[in-house]
């Protein structure tokens, strides 16, 4: 019979398979979302044939002195429509989910989401200005949206660091802060609602709805080397994490973990996730609060774990609904905030009352 | 042979109200001393002063002859345990990842076999074996404790700070906690010493070596059971009569309490007097 320790090895290599399941299972269903879009001419076979053609990357990377580059309609419907947009997709359900993941631990609250904090509020108080007042921080029409809701999250960030140096401050009064500045953004942002004509009213309400079709290829590479770059100073935190989210401050002293300051770094590192994320996307709710459940589900709390498992199962949940949103009823493009919440909410409500009294 | 805690003019208040005063003593190495007083006396308050949860206003805290402000929170938590009253979690892990928290201020990153054979062995210690794999959220408030107190031990710090730990047992596991302290504290390879703050004065009395007794946030007294514990400072200090029995090669010395004493004050106590 195996002892307690060997027990403890199996279990874990179990759950790192199971998060290797899922990472395959995530980039098989972004390769299949890939052959899928209202193009008629563009079926499974004819995508998997440019998408593995050498020739592509060359256009992609601009390096046609390697390999001859083949730019014909379909080619630039796959690289420069679909693998954005499932890309971006990817790296939003990582952030997302990360973010949500850290929130959760290190507030020990498991009602969290990235939206908890008001970054997501300061961005749409951010595109709000660009889209009603026309006011922007960048002259550049195309990037004022973009550009507006990205520094207006950054005022909140700069909040959070203000009060992450109040050595008073409990995970509580975060929690309280980002409720207060979601208030006052919302009411800001109503008010210009009322004053808005109808096409500016329907800008904004599109850019709430979330989307992943709005940052170009370069500009979804740039987003997924910055998340890239965030995930490893974020493993550095789990076993704070742990302890944090286990018992407290109290219990995370005692277990050597430096609360304020702690709480403090994962918070801003949440929020920049966030923040970068939804200044292209807009507002996606539901996986940075779902996400991480549903691998608490799977795996358990243990945040070595369960930053990556979030991360993927973020990754999946976001490209699902995505692919869902944009085929079902195609031509006609559900956004994906709407489709993760329609999809995500009753299966999450599945999963939790299957879980309920049982031990994972 | 030095303290392995030393405390001198500690004072701590919460604004303008005063919790403890001027606190003056000291824990040797290979000692089990029993904090007691009456509900807000600042035995927690106390306790969390030692591991720097709460700052006190003034006072030097030695730890191992080192000043306490020289160690960061890391350092000390490899020297000082602290085992609070409860763990209310909305998270959960298995018992044995809870354990192995204790293993925090000596891991970097990857556990080592090490590691997990000492939480195994902890596990083993505290009949926590059948518990290794269940969920922490759904034990007992009993079989809760006697886990953080297993992390603690996992832990394997110089000095444990026990804040209640009998609070939530029942009177078999009471003992058999308190004797698990004892025998921590009694085995001369491991070199332990503990501060256990309790409400059972008979728990105090069978297992301690001294007793602290803390009286509106002063020390009324410190020395062995036999000396701090007879029935002017329990009547002064707690407001009850008792009779005191002294310990017999049968037994160890017990406290019988009698009836609380009406319109208790200290100006009445010593009018009586």
């Amino acid at each position: 019979m195996e002892s307690i320790s060997e027990k403890h090895v199996l279990n874990g290599r179990k759950q790192i398979i199971l998060i290797v399941i899922l990472t395959i299972s995530t980039f098989a269903l972004a390769l299949f979302s890939m052959g899928l879009g209202s193009s008629s001419q563009l079926d499974m076979f004819s995508t998997m044939k440019i998408i593995f053609d050498t020739g592509q990357f060359s256009c992609i990377f601009e390096i046609s002195e390697v390999f001859p580059c083949n730019q014909d309609i379909q080619s630039q419907i796959v690289w420069n429509l679909r693998f954005p947009r499932i890309m971006m997709g990817m790296i939003t359900g990582v952030a997302l989910a990360t973010a949500g993941a850290l929130m959760q631990g290190c507030l020990g609250n498991p009602l969290v989401s990235p939206l908890t904090l008001g970054v997501a509020s300061g961005a749409a108080l951010g595109a709000a200005f660009a889209i009603v007042l026309n006011l922007s921080f960048i002259p550049i029409p195309e990037l004022a949206i973009v550009a507006n809701a990205f520094l207006f999250s950054l005022i909140v960030v700069a909040i959070i660091i203000q009060l992450g140096n109040m050595r008073s401050i409990s995970a509580e009064s975060y929690i309280l802060v980002g409720i207060a500045i979601t208030f006052i953004a919302g009411a800001i942002v109503s008010t210009m609602q009322y004053f808005a004509t109808d096409a500016q009213l329907s800008q904004l309400a599109h850019w709430s709805f979330g989307s992943l079709s709005r940052p170009d290829l370069v500009n979804t590479i740039w987003i997924g080397l910055v998340i890239i770059c965030l995930m490893p100073i974020v493993f550095i935190w789990a076993w704070d994490l742990n302890t944090l989210s286990l018992g407290g401050d109290e219990f995370a002293i005692s277990t050597g973990v430096e609360p304020v300051t702690t709480r403090r770094n994962i918070l801003i590192i949440s929020a920049l996730m966030t923040s970068i994320v939804i200044s292209f996307t807009g507002l996606i709710g539901f996986v940075g609060l779902a996400a991480p459940h549903m691998s608490r589900l799977l795996i358990g709390n243990d945040y070595r774990k369960l930053i990556p498992c979030s991360a993927v199962f973020g990754a999946f949940l976001v490209v699902f609904a995505d692919t869902v949103g944009r085929t079902l009823f195609a031509p006609i493009v559900i956004p994906v905030g709407i489709m993760l919440s329609i999809i995500g909410g009753p299966f999450f409500m599945y999963l939790l009352l299957q879980n309920r009294g049982h031990a994972h | 042979m030095s303290d392995v805690l030393k405390v001198s003019n500690l004072s701590f208040s919460w604004s303008d109200n005063p919790v403890l005063e001027n606190i003056e003593f000291s824990c040797k190495w290979g000692e089990l001393i029993a904090i007691l007083g009456v509900n807000g006396a600042g035995k927690s308050t106390l306790l969390k002063c030692m591991n720097k949860i709460l700052q006190p206003q003034t006072g030097n805290i030695e730890v191992e002859s080192k000043n306490i402000d020289d160690f960061s929170i890391i350092e000390l938590s490899k020297s000082i345990s602290y085992v609070p009253q409860s763990v209310m979690t909305n998270f959960s892990m298995d018992v044995f990842d809870v354990v192995l928290l204790g293993r925090r201020p000596h891991i970097s990153w990857r556990i080592s076999d090490e590691d997990r054979d000492k939480v195994s062995k902890t596990l083993q210690l505290f009949d926590l074996e059948d518990f290794a794999f269940r969920r922490f959220d759904r034990l007992s408030g009993g079989e809760r404790q006697r886990v953080i107190i297993a992390k603690a031990v996992a832990q394997n710090p110089s000095l444990f700070l026990f804040d209640e730990p009998t609070s939530d047992l029942d009177l078999r596991n009471q003992i058999e906690v308190m004797k698990r302290i004892r025998d921590l504290v009694d085995d001369k390879n491991e070199r332990k010493s503990a501060l256990v703050a309790v409400h059972d004065i008979n728990l105090a009395c069978r297992f301690a070596d001294r007793i602290l007794l803390l009286h509106e946030g002063k020390v009324k007294a410190f020395d062995t059971p036999e000396s701090v514990l007879n029935e002017k400072n329990i009547a002064e200090v707690f407001g009850v009569t008792c009779t005191i029995l002294s310990a017999t090669d049968e037994s160890p010395m017990r406290v019988l309490v009698g009836d609380e004493i009406k319109f208790h004050s200290t100006s009445i106590i010593k009018q009586e007097e």
